[in-house]
């Protein structure tokens, strides 16, 4: 294919939280934008262009890409707002790659955030209106009404969508909810080694998680994720100037997939319709592709660490399955063998993933960064106790209908 | 519980599907909005450019340099009007148009010691009467209390 190396040169985050009421929000995403610019050792006006998101309607700006340019150095140049429901921060790095890959900008800044709490209401619900509106519309066209759809099935947003996700892959693998508190905990207790991190429980024991409340079976209140504000950002860099960097994690392969296949509307009210919830073949087709570009035949053998797209535990064992880190419905059993753990064969969300942190817009971006970070060696007390060559990024969402999958790797392709 | 209080979380209660936000200002502005209630106008003088902004921001648009409290500089409060219009139809809360008993006038003033513009309404002033140039200064409301509400309108200065 005809495109050039590229690289990821910087990569900045803020602390996460659930409230940053000291800041304005061009205010939080400057910190991350401004951290990565620092850490590639590139000026603002050496970026030639600059790719943003966020969660479309999340946090009530509905362009916030015009209030944000002024703060993190955009005047003059080329701004690209990409909005891909979970998944922009991975789309909005994908979107900072291509840009650089055609060969037509040198160096792209790439930043993405969440604000949740510049929502008066709890829980991100003036997003989810936004979002849940169309989705609801979606099902009125099969005449569904608006009670007996929530009674059916929605049940809340994204964790609706995943409780069914988590019981067909229980069922079909034998997985135990056992397993998801032992994910939860190693969740917490990597994230304690984070600093960016927003929960974090040092020594957090899988007992500890089961002895939450249940809130939506199979998810107890330990399963779930927070709503986070923060922001991510990284600097992609052509092979030249990345070739001149210490510092860089090559991009190897990369792609993204999207179809009504996962939305879980098209299961019973129409689209393509799939049985099974937890199939997620965007995430396979994805990673097949990605890896095919990056040369990579054995992932089992030649992926070092995964950043997993993850706000609930059953999507870290599907998800590391998709991506070709375990065997089909075997990845619980990895997990028991602590395969999983930070210092294990196949370090999983040494970060803590999103089941930490969510910053929704940036968290996809942000397994981006934590990969790269982990190639670069820069992941300081969550750097896996490992040489890392490879190392793969995952991005879901948007309902569920949108995958990204980026490996890095620490030589070009 | 425990695990709460140690992880910073903040437990919901519910959701309750109505959209309504509130959004951080940031510092510098949370002190421009607190100095009207001392019929104060701050602003933010840039030390690398000397670009003022009114109201203040912490990160210069002009040359990027990080803008913070030290920087802040108090205004006279009169200004210059740069440009106007003049309204004679508004909204009446539900949507529609309705004719304006008085024609409003819209101003963008350019602050004595500011380079941005703000932009007020501009009372005690017939319209016929509006010039570019014209001086003008802040009428604030009886009771400040720290709002943005706290200027009703800019007026012409005697
Ligand atoms: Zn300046």
């Amino acid at each position: 294919m005809m495109f050039r190396n590229v690289a990821i040169i910087g990569c900045g985050q803020t602390k996460h939280s659930s409230k940053r009421r000291d800041v304005s929000l061009p205010e939080m995403i400057e910190e991350a934008a401004w951290r990565a610019m620092e850490d590639a050792q590139v000026t603002p006006e050496e970026i030639d262009a600059i790719v943003v998101g966020n969660m479309q309607g999340f946090g009530g700006v509905a362009q916030p890409d015009q209030w944000i340019g002024d703060w993190i150095g955009a005047p003059g140049k080329p701004v690209m707002r990409i909005a891909t429901g979970g998944t922009t921060g991975g789309s909005v790095g994908q979107g900072a790659i291509y840009a650089v890959a055609s060969g037509m900008y040198d160096k792209v800044l790439a930043v993405a955030w969440e604000k949740h709490s510049d929502s008066k209401e709890p829980g991100a619900t003036t997003g989810l209106l936004h979002v849940a509106l169309a989705n609801f519309f979606h099902a009125f066209n099969y005449g569904m009404n608006l009670k007996s759809l929530v009674a059916t099935t929605v049940v809340g947003a994204a964790a609706g969508v995943a409780v069914y996700q988590a019981m067909f892959y229980m069922h079909r693998s034998g997985c135990r909810i056992e397993h998801f508190d032992m994910v939860a905990a190693k969740s917490r207790r990597n994230a304690a080694k984070n600093k960016y991190a927003h929960l974090q429980w040092p020594g957090c024991t899988p007992e500890d998680i089961a002895k939450t409340e249940m809130v939506a079976y199979p998810f107890r209140f330990g399963h779930i994720c927070p709503a986070s504000d923060g922001a991510s950002a990284i600097v992609v860099a052509a092979e030249d100037i990345a070739k001149k960097k210490e510092d860089k994690a090559w991009v190897k392969g990369l792609a993204s997939y999207s179809d009504e296949e996962n939305q879980l509307m098209s299961e019973s009210y129409g689209g393509v319709g799939i049985l099974d919830a937890s199939e997620q073949m965007g995430c396979r087709v994805s990673a097949m592709k990605a890896y095919r570009m990056a040369g990579i035949t054995d992932p089992k053998r030649e992926i070092d660490v995964a950043e997993i797209y993850q706000p609930f535990p059953s999507q870290e064992l599907i998800f590391a399955e998709r991506l070709g880190l375990f065997d089909e419905g075997k990845a619980w059993v990895a997990l028991e063998e602590g395969e999983m753990e930070i210092d294990g064969r196949m370090p999983t969300d040494p970060s803590g993933g999103v089941l930490a942190t969510n910053a929704i817009g940036s968290s996809a971006l942000q397994r981006i960064l934590e990969a790269a970070l982990q190639v670069m060696g820069k992941a300081e007390e969550h750097q896996v106790p490992k040489e890392v060559r490879n190392a793969v990024a995952h991005g879901w969402g948007g309902v569920t209908n949108y995958t990204t999958v980026t490996v890095l790797g620490d030589s070009p392709r | 519980m425990l695990h709460l209080e140690r992880e910073g979380i903040v437990r919901v209660k519910g959701l309750p599907f109505v959209a309504r936000f509130k959004w951080s200002t940031g510092f510098l502005m949370e002190r421009f909005i607190k100095s009207l209630a001392e019929k104060k106008l701050l602003g933010a003088k840039c030390p690398s450019c000397g670009y003022t902004y009114v109201p203040p921001r912490s990160r210069c648009g002009k040359c990027l340099t990080k803008l913070g409290e030290k920087n802040l500089v108090e205004l006279s409060g009169r200004g210059v009007l740069v440009g106007y219009t003049t309204a004679y139809v508004g909204l009446d809360g539900e949507g529609n148009f309705v004719d304006l008993e008085k024609p409003r006038v819209i101003g963008a003033i350019k602050l004595e010691g500011a380079d941005s513009t703000i932009f007020m309404p501009i009372g005690e002033i017939d319209p016929e009467g509006v010039r570019e140039g014209m001086e003008v200064e802040p009428k604030w409301r009886e009771a400040t209390r720290g709002e943005l509400a706290d200027i009703e309108y800019f007026k012409p200065s005697r």
